[in-house]
């Protein structure tokens, strides 16, 4: 019987995991924390005590003040665009979200190491079903006017966030798992029955299953914490004068010119050791603002690659190598219409793309190739993973053997549709159409749809084939690739892949309490959806190549946005 | 006059119920809406459905189209700050003007967030413009009195080309030239009116304007030349520079000022390309990407505006003709 999950301990083994076996230079989380006060902050979970089930009451813990020793001051700068919003419980977006995690906190929250670690909530116990959790709320922890965080501004803030009114776009993704949120989406009801305040300190959820990643997707901001006060008083727009409870607050918006972030001393954490953050929202040309000493940090287009990468050149020494996104784009294939219904014909297609070639040779390797849907360094990510690679008489075999040997003389075409308006389709896309006309003698057309009318197109399923299209982790656990993207029942199954067998390996992993146990079964999913050749998986995107001024110190490039300004420092 | 000035505004009302009306039904006749661009790749029809509501996308298409103008137009009493320290306010009947709430930048109401850059379009305009005339004018009304010589035709020539030129091409060969090979401006960039970067999109903007007022103004300079009054008052002895002043440039200033209050209308618009280009954060983008996006608040108040300041400154184009040719009247008699 587990009375406690030991969490932190659980997830860091599937980075662990995931790392372990990965080649790539993701850089392996440091053993060694880099502040002081981290250590502290873990330490409850990380050596769990065997805790009783009653909670043995608050013992607010005579804690010293965290002190970093790092240099405080400064101001980080750099380029922004303005976000479409700041509202957590709205936020879908990387823009809104890289601001929104600095102002704003939650209960839980994903180290720059992408470890779940506690936030406000300073520990946690899970029922031995898993389907209770109950949180311990730091008694130290307060909004960024003084006010106290209580377990009540928690069931306010997710009851708000899940309501019809706020019209949140991701509150089902996010919530659904709590019981009684469908009834308040509904508009039935106002009160989520699963979130109860025990105390002023002690909130217990309940959740409709025993799921393993219920905790990861609590760091995203719609279950964050906000001031009743402050969302009632300030109408629409109380957005620009948050009183959230994040490293940072909102000093001063300007729509289209900039957003300005201060440290927040009475941060119940480690406070940050810059004074602030200048976000430039009025746009330019990073790179000559770079150079210019405007900004602190910028992303190297193609263009710029060749001159940066030269080691002679100064702006060399500032080169920061970044893992790619956990983010994977590709090419779909509706797997309920003709020639994609035949598996042997996806595969085919599949074995004759050699994507090492397009990465290094037309994408100056700003990429990095992908053969599965799981991005390196992600959990259960799978680096021994055998793919579809390329093989252009296995290709052609294949062809052969699939009930379409000979498309051109059926007469069928075939339309690959991109989003866009006008202009490339993406170098990548134009070499990959020529390779399957070399090596299958497959003609393919383009379609190119401007944006939200691909949207539209791709929810009723009208594509024979789609690219342009890529995923992105919301939360960093595999269900959030696999299970939302391949189960055959999952909404957003936009090629409408169907397989029985990868429907129950990805049913049993949701409740899969052991975590060995849990990614070996993802791993499995995934092995046979790549074999199954449901998409082509292309390229595992991202910022790759960064410039970073010298004199900013610890800052982490993430393959996915999680708080992480308050752990730089400017020298 | 005023009685004409009146009966035009009039129309205004009516025409931008027409234009606004249909312009309502057909963003709405486009595949996809507000939604479908919110929720992306993560579509989910009950999620769509809750959200549709939520929004008021669901309500008939004359309710919602009714309360987007009902909060135009109905009227409210503004507050005025008369001077920005004291406060000392007087308050002004006038349109609501509340456009709606963006459905890109959520909650966000679109008046203020499109002021800012609607105000940086019409300063790059104005900036084209201004180079556009200061360089343009003078040379046509030079090129004008050299009639007959070879600087006339090479002038107009070089005109025309320059004229042909799309900003695709200028901008970018300046930015060559001017920033990369001679290191004399900086590249690109936004930093106000009166800021240096201003200078190479000033030139982008204004150098095919040049090509036109040229052309124009030496039109107009010789169709004045030729006027029998001229002649009249050269044979009464005036002096030539006395003529030009006096006579010649005025009267040839007519069709300029009825073309300067005409373009106007273009002034928040014709930097949509140059925007792009230069990375200024006007109008422009955000126009395009409201429309990506299906913001239909944001493209609704661009209609509504932009033909305002259409109708608006073809009427003042039609004054200030009335203005600068007395023999123009559009009051009684002759023109109704």
């Amino acid at each position: 019987m587990r009375k406690l999950i030991p969490v932190v301990v659980a997830l860091f083994a599937i980075a662990a995991v995931a790392c372990g076996d990965d080649k790539t230079e993701t850089p392996v989380p440091t053993a060694v924390p880099n502040e002081v006060a981290v250590a502290a902050e873990v330490s409850p979970t990380e050596a769990p005590q065997p805790s009783t089930s009653a909670p043995s009451g608050q013992q607010p813990q005579a804690r010293a003040v965290p002190v970093s020793e790092k240099p405080q001051g400064g101001v980080f700068r750099r380029i922004w665009s303005d976000p479409p919003t700041l509202d957590p419980a709205l936020v879908t977006d990387t823009t809104s979200a890289g601001v929104v995690v600095e102002i704003f906190s939650g209960l839980v929250a994903l180290s720059p190491d992408l470890e779940l670690i506690p936030d406000i909530a300073e520990r946690w116990e899970v029922s031995p079903d898993g389907m209770t959790y109950t949180f311990f709320l730091r008694p130290e922890a307060q909004f960024h006017d003084g006010k106290p965080i209580t377990a009540q501004d928690f069931k306010w803030s997710i009851e708000r966030a899940a309501s019809p009114d706020t019209g949140s776009p991701v509150a089902d993704t996010y919530l659904n798992d709590i019981v009684g949120v469908q009834n308040v989406l509904d508009g039935r009801t106002t009160d989520i029955s699963g979130i109860k305040v025990i105390d002023d300190h002690t909130l217990r959820i309940d959740i409709d299953a025993p799921k393993a990643y219920f905790l990861a997707k609590l760091t995203y901001p719609t279950a964050y914490v906000l001031d009743q006060e402050n969302v009632e008083s300030g109408g629409r727009l109380w957005t620009d004068t948050p009183n959230g409870s994040g490293p940072f607050r909102l000093k001063e918006y300007r729509v289209g010119e900039r957003i300005v972030l201060e440290r927040n001393e009475n941060f119940y954490r480690t406070p940050p050791n810059v004074d602030s953050i200048l976000m430039n929202l009025a746009g330019g040309q990073s790179m000559a603002m770079y150079e210019n000493d405007e900004i602190d940090i910028t992303g190297v287009g193609l263009f710029d690659l060749e001159r940066v990468l030269d080691p002679n050149e100064k702006l060399n020494k500032e080169l920061v190598v970044a893992p790619p996104d956990f983010s994977v784009s590709y090419i779909g294939f509706n797997t309920a219409m003709k020639p994609f219904d035949d598996p042997k014909f996806r595969q085919a297609l599949n074995h004759a793309v050699d994507k090492e070639l397009i990465a290094t040779e037309v994408l100056s390797d700003l990429v990095v190739p992908a053969y599965g849907p799981l991005p390196p360094g992600f959990p259960g990510f799978n680096s021994s993973l055998p793919g579809l690679r390329y093989d252009p008489d296995l290709a052609k075999q294949l062809l052969n053997e699939s009930e379409y040997p000979n498309l051109s003389d059926q007469d069928r075409r075939i339309v690959i549709t991109v989003p866009g308006t006008g202009g490339t389709i993406g170098l990548d896309l134009e070499v990959i159409i020529e390779m399957w006309r070399q090596v299958l003698d497959v003609e393919v057309e383009i379609q190119q749809v401007e944006w939200a009318t691909y949207l539209d197109d791709l929810n009723q399923s009208k594509f024979q084939a789609f690219a342009g299209l890529g995923w992105e982790a919301d939360y960093p656990d595999p269900q959030d690739f696999l299970d939302i993207l391949f189960h055959s029942k999952s909404s957003i199954n936009h090629g409408a892949y169907a397989n029985a067998e990868v429907d129950r390996v990805l049913e049993l992993a949701r409740v899969e309490p052991d975590i060995s146990r849990r990614v070996e079964l993802y791993r499995e999913a995934e092995e046979l959806i790549v074999a199954d050749a449901a998409w082509v998986p292309l390229w595992y995107t991202g910022e790759r190549y960064v410039l970073i001024k010298d004199h900013v110190q610890d800052y982490r490039v993430t393959p996915m946005i999680v708080p992480k300004l308050k752990q730089m420092y400017i020298r | 006059m005023w009685v004409y000035i009146a009966r035009r505004l009039l129309w205004l009302p009516f025409l931008l119920f027409v234009i606004s009306a249909i312009t309502f039904a057909l963003f709405r006749i486009v595949p996809g809406d507000p939604v479908t661009v919110m929720l992306g790749a993560r579509y989910d029809e009950d999620v769509a459905e809750r959200l549709r509501k939520s929004l008021d996308l669901d309500k008939p298409l004359v309710v919602q189209y009714s309360n987007y103008m009902w909060g135009v137009v109905r009227p409210e009493l503004h507050t005025l700050h008369l001077r920005e320290d004291s406060g000392t306010t007087i308050k002004v009947p006038f349109f609501r003007l509340d456009f709606g709430e963006s459905f890109r930048f959520r909650g966000r109401p679109v008046g203020p967030l499109m002021r800012t850059k609607m105000w940086v379009s019409f300063q790059v305009n104005m900036a084209g413009m201004l180079v556009a005339l200061s360089i343009g004018l003078p040379l046509g009304f030079w090129v004008a009195h050299r009639q007959g010589s070879w600087t006339d035709p090479a002038a107009v020539a070089i005109a025309v080309i320059l004229a042909s030129l799309p900003i695709m091409v200028t901008a970018p060969a300046i930015i060559w030239l001017g920033c990369l090979k001679l290191d004399l401006v900086p590249c690109s960039g936004w930093g106000g009116l009166f800021d240096s970067r201003m200078i190479v999109v000033a030139i982008a903007m204004g150098g095919p304007g040049v090509a036109g007022f040229v052309r124009l103004m030496r039109a107009s300079t010789l169709d004045v030349m030729g006027q029998d009054f001229i002649r009249t008052a050269r044979s009464k002895g005036l002096g030539e520079f006395a003529i030009d002043s006096r006579h010649v440039l005025k009267n040839a200033m007519i069709p300029i000022v009825t073309i300067l209050a005409f373009s106007l209308s273009g002034m928040l618009t014709t930097s949509f390309v140059a925007e792009r280009i230069f990375g200024i954060p006007g109008i422009g983008s955000f126009a395009i990407d409201s429309l990506f996006n299906r913001d239909y608040p944001v493209m609704m108040a661009m209609t509504i505006i932009l033909s305002t300041v259409f109708v608006l400154s073809i009427l003042a184009a039609d004054v200030a003709y009335a203005y600068v040719d007395p023999r123009i009247r559009y009051d009684g008699g002759g023109r109704g």
